[in-house]
């Protein structure tokens, strides 16, 4: 056995990794123990690949629209070999900065499944079956989540997919069945819809993007991609999936409020939301303890034992990976001593479909709902320069701030880079600033940004280039 | 079949249907019996508000008084709050908005109607709104000044 090192790492996703490095800088031994490749679901098979597909695919759309913007392409079509290609090398690039980045930090990488054995110890098999312990001062659970399976009768049969295999793009089914309509779910619907697959999306809530998006928005979400095509059912709750007699394979069946009905597709993608990955961890058996299928922490990320601590999707909450970039900043840094609690105020939505949707901070009904005396400013992207000359201008900017003193309390949006423009809310709503903050902080023109700035212009009735009869 | 009055100002020409109400903001109100009003857009505001990419009307069930906003229609240049030319609860709401708004441009007397209102005391309302030849008036003195202003 080796000297034990300062900090063990269980799982190699963005809060892991970016622990191990944030560890190192601050002097640290570090072990990341990880049994696939590092950079977690997010790299491998989430944000990174998605995003791979969502620009293929928002390339093919403008392509097919040059005409009016004056170009000539006879005819753009994907290429699905090719997509795939293009999306292997954007993940192999990324997972290779990462690897180049833990080796520059001289985090120590050991390769094989972990599982906490004692409060400083992990133990992890490697794919030969070999096992080897490591010893730490601290340890971080960074092990992510899982796709959720709910008790839907069906979820095996051939052609129910996760989003894993839904990255895979080399057949395209003629109708895609989407069980949920969350962000998974609707990122996915956004891709096959524009490779050419027919969509449907069952969603059990009232609304679309439940828990993320601002209703307000989630709403005009809804009805821009039926316009489109897309048949978007809410309230819809799934019953069972069924093999099919006739053309098609698979037969989801739900219920409305209108009874039952059932819909027929040759595949359909499973995107329930993700469970924390805790099952099999060793966990109780050293006394972590949990909050359901979700790591307990307190706000220094500390679990029920001390010097163990957590971050990330394992925890439950927001699982999104900047919060557990941000969640493995807050555990290392306690961990050297310093006393920071996580603060989640500021940990903004991005939603890659198409238009984009993104919020940060409260909406108008959560808002609401804490008593704030509330305003909401409005502004389209319709009456914004550089989505009409875009050409993208579905969408809207709301900013919910206190009526008295403007207070910025939460940003949404839907419209062309909103999950980029999103920034500048984050911001507002991390520093406590006001409307009048954002409206006299002058803003590029002609940019998407504008739009943030005339909603808040909105605050003193000062919204110049747009028109609010009353 | 519904007739119409006709105001031609400067290039523009803006129709009137001769069977209803209207409230000065531009909404009509058209009583259908049994209580039931239908209220939609004006041919005038509809023209000064430009294409309709959005119409948002109160959820059926919502209990509105004279004026209060109804809807809320955004256009590429303007959004416009719809009040209530009628006090009562909204009975039904024109199924073609969310998938085809554009209906209130091309058909704002017809199928581009906003919603059906149950009106608690019609007689009352109607008497603070204004016939056709009225509200015709209205918009003449509004186009006019606008022209001036050009």
């Amino acid at each position: 056995m080796t000297d034990p090192y300062d900090l063990a790492i269980l799982g190699g996703g963005p809060g892991g990794y970016v622990a191990a490095l944030r560890a190192a800088q601050l002097g640290m031994r570090v072990a990341l123990v990880e049994g696939a490749r590092v950079g977690g679901t997010c790299l491998n098979v989430g944000c990174i690949p998605t995003k791979a597909l969502v620009t293929a695919t928002e390339l093919l759309t403008r392509a097919r629209r040059a005409a009016e913007y004056g170009i000539r392409i006879p005819q753009a079509e994907p290429d699905l070999e090719g997509i795939m290609a293009y999306q292997r090398a954007a993940v192999e690039r990324l997972v290779g900065g990462v690897e180049q980045l833990l080796k520059e930090g001289k985090v120590t990488v050991v390769r094989g499944r972990g599982r906490l054995v004692r409060p400083d110890a992990l133990s992890v098999t490697d794919g030969a079956g070999g096992t080897t312990e490591v010893t730490a001062r601290h340890i971080i659970l960074a092990s992510g989540s899982v796709t959720a399976r709910p008790p839907i009768p069906g979820l095996d049969l051939p052609g129910v997919v996760t989003s894993t295999e839904a990255l895979d793009v080399s057949t395209l089914p003629a109708h895609l069945i989407v069980i949920g309509g969350g962000v998974i779910g609707l990122e996915f619907a956004c891709i096959y819809e524009a490779l050419g697959s027919r969509i449907t999306v069952l969603e059990m809530m009232p609304n679309l993007l439940p828990g993320a998006a601002d209703e307000a928005i989630a709403k005009r979400l809804a009805v821009l991609l039926r316009r489109r095509g897309m048949d978007i059912r809410t309230g819809a709750t799934v019953q069972a999936v069924e093999g099919a007699r006739h053309t098609s394979p698979l037969r989801v069946r739900f219920s409305t409020s209108r009874g039952e009905e059932a819909v027929e597709g040759d595949r359909v993608l499973l995107a329930t939301g993700r469970w924390p990955n805790t099952a099999d961890l060793g966990l109780e058996e050293v006394g972590v303890r949990m909050n359901r299928r979700a790591v307990a922490v307190d706000e220094y990320l500390r679990t029920s034992v001390p010097n163990v601590w957590a971050i990330g999707d394992a925890i439950g909450g927001m699982m999104l990976a900047h919060k557990a970039m941000v969640d493995g900043r807050v555990a290392v840094e306690n961990i050297a001593g310093q006393k920071r609690a996580v603060d989640y105020r500021s940990v903004p939505w991005a939603i890659f479909t198409s238009p984009e949707v993104a919020g940060v901070g409260l909406t108008e009904a959560q808002a609401r709902q804490q008593g704030a005396d509330v305003r909401v400013l409005q502004f389209p992207f319709s009456a914004n320069p550089r989505a009409q000359i875009l050409g993208e201008t579905e969408g809207l900017v709301r900013i919910v701030c206190e009526a008295g003193s403007g207070r910025v309390l939460g940003v949404h949006m839907m419209g062309p880079h909103a999950t980029e423009l999103i920034a500048e809310g984050a911001l507002a709503v991390q520093t406590g600033a006001t409307a009048d903050d954002l409206a006299w902080t002058t803003h590029a023109h002609p940019t998407l940004t504008e739009a943030v700035l005339e909603a808040a212009l909105g605050f003193r009735g000062a919204t110049i280039h747009y028109h609010r009869k009353t | 079949m519904t007739e119409f009055l006709e105001l031609t100002v400067d290039k523009f020409t803006f129709r009137f249907a001769t069977d209803r109400y209207y409230h000065p903001e531009g909404v009509w109100a058209l009583p259908e019996g049994e209580g039931r009003v239908r209220i939609g857009l004006s041919d005038f505001a509809q023209q000064s508000g430009g294409d309709v990419a959005f119409a948002e009307v109160k959820p059926v069930g919502t209990a509105v008084a004279f004026g209060d906003e109804v809807a809320s229609i955004e256009t590429m240049k303007t959004d416009i709050v719809v009040p209530a030319p009628v006090s009562g609860t909204v009975a039904e709401v024109n199924p073609a908005l969310e998938m085809s708004p554009e209906v209130i441009n091309e058909d704002p007397y017809g199928e581009g109607w906003l919603a059906a209102i149950a009106a608690t005391d019609w007689e009352a309302d109607r008497a603070r709104l204004l016939d056709p030849q009225a509200y015709l008036e209205r918009v003449r003195e509004v186009a006019e000044e606008e022209m001036r202003k050009r």
